[in-house]
């Protein structure tokens, strides 16, 4: 009696203590979960809007509905102007025409850039992160700084030296342009991202490689960025939204052959006023490659396997 | 190749490693003459003193690339392991400095005279003038002014951002759908952005969030007609935004943090907040140093939902200095003093930033 | 998912076969995609020319719609007439021409495309595309101008910058063959020249024009209890529109705090905010009233020296006028600019005056951005009661008691061909038909009746009947018209000067007027700040060479 009621006692607080603990579980769940959705909410109100906004017409956007059907009736109206609704597919549009070249040369001129600014600024990077450069009195910082430099000049000056720059090399209106400049635009992101992740990556995982005989460029492409991978990813991500939203060089370098989506987003608004509908139905295409990235490469930011097992 | 030297007598090694070299630098040299040639050759072209060249630089820039080769094979041969290990910098190196070196020479000329594209007289020298212009240009330091709180705002992005990466980092249910719509802002182009938020959910008449502010009793729901409310809205927009972009940063930090760490905490039976602070806080303090200096960059570089939502009003009080410079060289083609005010405004950000990142080293070797 | 209750394109009366079988003997025209051809119509007989007209303004009809790519192409094979009598089949074949204009909404330049296609088959010749956003037009051009990327032959243009283009020699003057194509003597008298024309040369394919005009609410300025309160509160005279801009202040301080159908209802909407240089028309509207005198062309620059007048007490005074009106106006009114005013306040139901151009009143009728639909009347711009004289200094009593002075502001797309063409005959042959053809006589009637972002600019647009028979109502559509060609023809409108860099000007006035609108600094320093920044300008931009081209410009 006396042994069980001294289980009990002991036993008492245990319990006590775990439904503390479940109770404070619970409290940080809906915590958690409560912020979670809040964020959520955030972020998706506006796309939300924009996509909704894409089948209204004039009342239901100075009236501001909001929910489809049940207080306004969704209508084709933009997806019309740009011939992508159902009744318009079949037909010529002129305005298709202009949204899929500028669809596709975005994808190239994003795309493009990003790949060429992860290779060349991922090496550039692991450089900057394992070697001592020197160039006159330049050390690896300064080299670090030279190319962050590249970001902060706003881009609206470099129009003129830009234009002439591309008319003597034949660039202007040319694909190439647009993903060199891009290039040079997400370059120093990349690399300032890169430079952290390499650092991050214990060094003795290469010297070990040293010592079974690897060269150094050996140990970099089979050692160091498999690790490195979920950076790369991310930076790949950036780089394609910066350069997939790039407006300015856009506007500026093409006419015809390689004019991108953002200027026709633009073009919605002018002194006529704005077609709602139709900018939002532009918005919401152009938005989709880029979920479609993010979700199927959100999955490489997570942690590779080999960086679990080395860390 | 190098393995060659240890079976070999040395003084053949040293003799071969010589030629190596030799043969390295010639090539090097050979290649920059060739392209020095060419480029001279052309510019007399353009000037019209050499009948002999070609019709555009694209010739040039092809002989560049050949000769970026060139360099490169000339290090290694003479270098050799270090030749190898500069080949990991010289790709992005090389290209930068192609792209950027006649836009920055152009850029500095541009900014030394009076160019406005309308001018029916030429271009002059006004280096002086420009300057004494942007001394009393009002506008231009009422921008400058309203980028200190712009800057500041990227604080409370970072915080917001941090919050959001530890809570994808968790164990949560649905977290591939979080993550993926928590960077949805990020996607939106910025005038999709302006005219979608700024100027539709966040209209005075018809706009939800003009609706949900009367219903918590703000019954005159202007954001963008007083300066305060304006600037903070802004800020909204752009920090909705841009919480992305550091947001994904520091989950890739984070993603890279040892598991050990963690549990260690666990084992010292510190507290979740403590052990953030002591721990998880400090290990992130590199990759936050990155997310927070581009973050700041691209914050003086905000135009674009300025010049669409207010176009710097009510009074020069949303005005950054790049949606300025916009009106002064593309509203106005006033391109001369438009670059002075730019390559000034990069001298300001080139030293607010060397200075930002050595007190932060400074600070981060004393917390490591 | 519910599609519009809009016609179909496909939809029309006429089958497609009907229309090819017409033109089997034309290889070029038969080789259309979706346009089909309307021969009837397309011979350049003059007795055919009434029942062309009448075909196109039924097509598609007012309410039903608004028109796309088949509609446009189907008007251009319509009015292809006088091109068939000019250009032999195929004549223009290898020609290649670059046409740089605007995408505003996907009008003008896509417009231009389906207008073009017919033409394009007729012809042989072809044309690509450089389509420009509103906001990247001015800097665009000028620095195409700048660095020698001038890679267009055709462009369209607005009139204002025909100092950068035209006063730079960079644009063809117009063959006389195309004048009389698109029969320029039938142009309403403020578009003839001098505008359009420098140095005694005629350069623009008018294709718009372009005036401010007063829009008002017909419901609210009928409304008896807001006419009782009108007289309880000791206002003078009977409730009704504003006719001059002192009253137009009154009726927007009564307006304050009152409602109408159960909403607050506001007077006259100002437009503070910037943008790109357009505001600064709006402050012109409030101030040609005040210091434009009838039989004098000057009021903004002297002629002479080019010293701005915008400092001078007329000048003050409007823009006094509207720092202080905003409190009476809309919570956010600070924030809007034009596109806010017409688009999210006025044709949305808020606000019952607002100055802007005709194509608001078109919009009200046949495009689907429109809320308030026929309670829209229109009227020239108000007047003045009292008339600065620039020349005495003094404030005088107007001739006829109110001094009007309708604002041509912007005065209207053109058509404009580069002089790069000028070394190659064929192409200069082909680029002045495609110029000629956007700026025929009846297809500009589908433009000006039909969202085009055109407005009515011809003589011959100012039929009633053929506007009625489109399906316009006829009190509205006379109170629009009249209200058009009453500024057109006014004997004291007031025309901008077309000199280079005109929205330099403007755009540095506007911003000067964000701080005076904030009250920062009071009207009168405003407008010093702007005198001085115009003064800076002009020395920059050449002051003699700007006097010149003032001068022509204005037809002095």
């Amino acid at each position: 009696m006396s042994a069980h009621a001294a289980a009990v006692a002991r036993h008492t607080p245990r319990h006590r203590s775990r439904a503390a603990r479940r109770l404070q579980r619970f409290g940080s769940h809906t915590l958690i979960y409560g912020a979670l959705l809040l964020w959520a909410f955030i972020s998706l109100f506006p796309i939300y809007w924009t996509i909704t906004t894409s089948f209204k017409v004039a009342v239901d956007v100075t009236q501001g509905h909001l929910v489809p059907w049940l207080d306004f009736e969704p209508k084709w109206r933009g997806w019309r102007a740009l011939g992508l609704s159902p009744q318009m597919l079949t037909m010529s549009s002129p305005s298709r025409d202009e949204f899929l070249l500028r669809f596709g040369n975005s994808v190239v001129a994003a795309v493009g850039a990003a790949v060429v600014a992860v290779v060349i600024g991922s090496l550039a990077a692991y450089g900057l992160a394992r070697f001592e450069y020197r160039f006159g009195p330049w050390r690896n910082k300064d080299i670090s700084f030279f190319f962050l430099s590249q970001l902060i000049l706003p881009p609206v000056v470099l129009a003129l030296p830009f234009l002439i720059l591309y008319k003597e090399l034949v660039l202007l209106d040319t694909k190439l342009g647009l993903i060199m400049v891009y290039t040079l635009m997400v370059l120093p992101i990349v690399i300032w991202i890169m430079r952290d992740q390499f650092m991050a990556i214990p060094y003795e995982l290469e010297q070990a490689a040293y010592v079974d005989g690897a060269t150094t460029w050996g140990a970099f492409l089979r050692i160091v960025l498999p690790i490195a991978l979920p950076g790369m990813t991310a930076a790949f991500i950036l780089s394609v939204i910066l350069c997939w939203n790039e407006y300015f060089f856009a506007a500026l370098l093409t006419s015809t052959d390689a004019k991108t989506l953002p200027v026709m987003v633009a073009s919605q608004t002018g002194s006529q006023g704005i077609d709602w509908w139709t900018m939002a139905a532009l918005s919401t295409a152009a938005i989709l490659p880029l979920v479609l990235i993010g979700i199927f490469l959100e999955r490489y930011i997570v942690k590779g396997l080999t960086a679990g097992a080395i860390k | 190749m190098s393995t060659g030297s240890l079976s070999s007598p040395t003084v053949l090694a040293a003799s071969r490693a010589v030629s190596r070299a030799a043969r390295g630098r010639a090539l090097i040299l050979i290649a920059s003459l060739l392209l020095a040639a060419l480029c001279v050759t052309q510019v007399l072209h353009n000037l019209g003193v050499v009948g002999a060249g070609f019709a555009d630089w694209r010739p040039i820039a092809l002989a560049y690339l050949l000769w970026a080769l060139a360099l490169g094979r000339g290090l290694v041969l003479v270098r050799r392991e270090r030749g190898h290990r500069a080949l990991f910098l010289l790709p992005a190196l090389l290209f930068t400095l192609a792209m950027v070196i006649f836009p920055t020479v152009f850029g500095l000329y541009i900014a030394a005279t009076d160019w406005n594209l309308s001018s029916l007289t030429g271009v002059h020298f006004n280096v002086l003038g420009n300057f004494t212009t942007m001394l009393h240009d009002a506008f231009f330091w009422t921008a400058l002014g309203n980028m200190v709180w712009y800057v500041l705002s990227v604080l409370a992005q970072y915080a917001i951002a941090f919050g959001l990466a530890l809570l994808l980092n968790a164990e949560i249910r649905a977290r591939k759908f979080f993550r993926v719509v928590f960077l949805l802002p990020f996607m939106l182009s910025p005038v999709a952005v302006s005219w979608m938020i700024g100027k539709s959910i966040m209209e005075y008449r018809f706009g939800p969030a003009a609706t949900l502010a009367r219903l918590l009793g703000w019954e005159t729901p202007a954001f963008f007609a007083t300066p305060w409310v304006a600037r903070a809205s802004i800020m909204a927009m752009d920090s909705w935004m841009w919480i992305p972009f550091v947001m994904v940063l520091l989950l890739a930090g984070l993603q890279a943090l040892p598991h050990e760490v963690a549990e260690s905490a666990k084992v010292d039976g510190a507290n979740p907040w403590q052990a953030f602070w002591k721990i998880t806080f400090p290990l992130m303090l590199p990759v936050s140093v990155t997310a927070v200096i581009l973050r700041i960059i691209f914050e003086l570089k905000l135009a674009d939902i300025v010049i669409n939502v207010t176009a710097g009003g009510p009074g020069g009080a949303t005005d950054t200095v790049s949606s300025f410079i916009y009106r002064e060289y593309r509203d106005r083609s006033n391109v001369g003093y438009g670059t002075m005010l730019a390559e000034f405004y990069l001298i300001i950000i080139i030293v607010f930033v060397s200075i930002l990142l050595s007190v932060v080293s400074r600070w981060l070797r004393r917390v490591t | 998912m519910t599609t519009d209750n809009d016609h179909s394109p496909t939809a029309t009366s006429l089958g497609r076969r009907d229309l090819l079988k017409g033109t089997a003997g034309i290889g070029a025209a038969a080789a259309l995609g979706a346009g089909g051809a309307l021969t009837t119509f397309a011979r350049p007989a003059a007795a055919d020319e009434e029942s062309l007209r009448k075909a196109l303004l039924k097509y598609p009809g007012v309410g039903q719609g608004t028109p796309g790519d088949a509609e446009w192409q189907k008007v251009g094979e319509m009015c292809l007439g006088a091109t068939k009598a000019s250009v032999k089949p195929g004549e223009f074949k290898g020609v290649e021409l670059t046409f740089m204009g605007l995408n505003n909404q996907n009008l003008h330049n896509f417009l231009f495309r389906g207008f073009l296609k017919p033409w394009e088959a007729y012809t042989g010749a072809k044309i690509t595309w450089i389509d420009l956003a509103q906001a990247d037009y001015n800097p665009r051009l000028q620095q195409a101008i700048a660095t020698g990327t001038v890679d267009f032959d055709v462009l369209e243009m607005g009139a204002p910058f025909e100092g950068d283009v035209c006063g730079k020699g960079l644009a063809s003057p117009m063959p006389d063959w195309v004048a009389k194509q698109i029969d320029v003597d039938d142009l309403v008298n403020y578009l003839k020249p001098p505008v359009g024309t420098w140095g005694g040369k005629r350069f623009r394919v008018t294709i718009d024009g372009d005036c401010h005009t007063i829009n008002y609410r017909t419901d609210v300025f009928s409304d008896a209890a807001l006419a009782k309160a009108w007289k309880d509160e000791g206002h003078a005279g009977e409730w009704g529109v504003p006719r001059t801009w002192q009253k137009v202040n009154e009726v927007t301080k009564f307006l304050k705090g009152k409602t109408f159908k159960g909403k607050p209802v506001y007077g006259y909407l100002d437009q503070p905010k910037p943008w790109g240089g357009f505001c600064f028309y709006f402050v012109e509207d409030r101030a040609t009233g005040y210091v434009k005198m009838p039989g004098d062309k000057i009021w903004l620059f002297e002629p002479d020296t080019m010293k701005p007048l915008v400092n001078n007490p007329g000048w003050v005074r409007a823009i006094q006028d509207i720092v202080d009106s905003l409190p009476y106006e809309p919570a956010d009114q600070l924030n809007a600019d034009p596109g806010t005013t017409a688009f999210q306040q006025f044709l949305a139901g808020t606000g019952s005056l607002l100055s802007w151009w005709g194509d608001i009143g078109q919009m009200a009728n046949t495009s689907d951005s429109s809320v308030v639909g026929n309670v829209i009347g229109f009227d020239i711009l108000p007047g003045s009661e009292e008339l600065y004289n620039r020349k005495t200094g003094k404030w005088e009593k107007p001739a006829g008691g109110v001094n009007y002075a309708p604002n041509m502001a912007y005065l209207g797309w053109g058509i404009y061909v580069m002089a790069r063409v000028d070394s190659d005959s064929k192409k200069h042959q082909a680029a002045w038909s495609a110029a000629a053809h956007l700026g025929g006589k009846d297809l500009s009637l589908w433009t000006v009746m039909y969202p085009s972002g055109f407005q009515v600019h011809r003589q011959s647009h100012f039929n009633i009947d053929e506007w009625l028979a489109a399906g316009y109502q006829k009190d509205y559509i006379t109170g629009y018209l009249d209200s058009q060609r009453n500024s057109y023809n006014h004997p004291n409108f007031t025309i901008e000067p077309r000199i280079p860099g005109i929205f330099q000007y403007y755009s540095v006035a506007e911003d000067e007027l964000t701080k005076v609108f904030a009250r920062k600094i009071t009207a009168q320093q405003g407008a010093d700040n702007i005198a001085a920044a115009w003064e800076k300008l002009t020395d920059k931009i050449g002051r003699e060479k700007q006097i010149a081209l003032y001068k022509d410009s204005m037809g002095m």
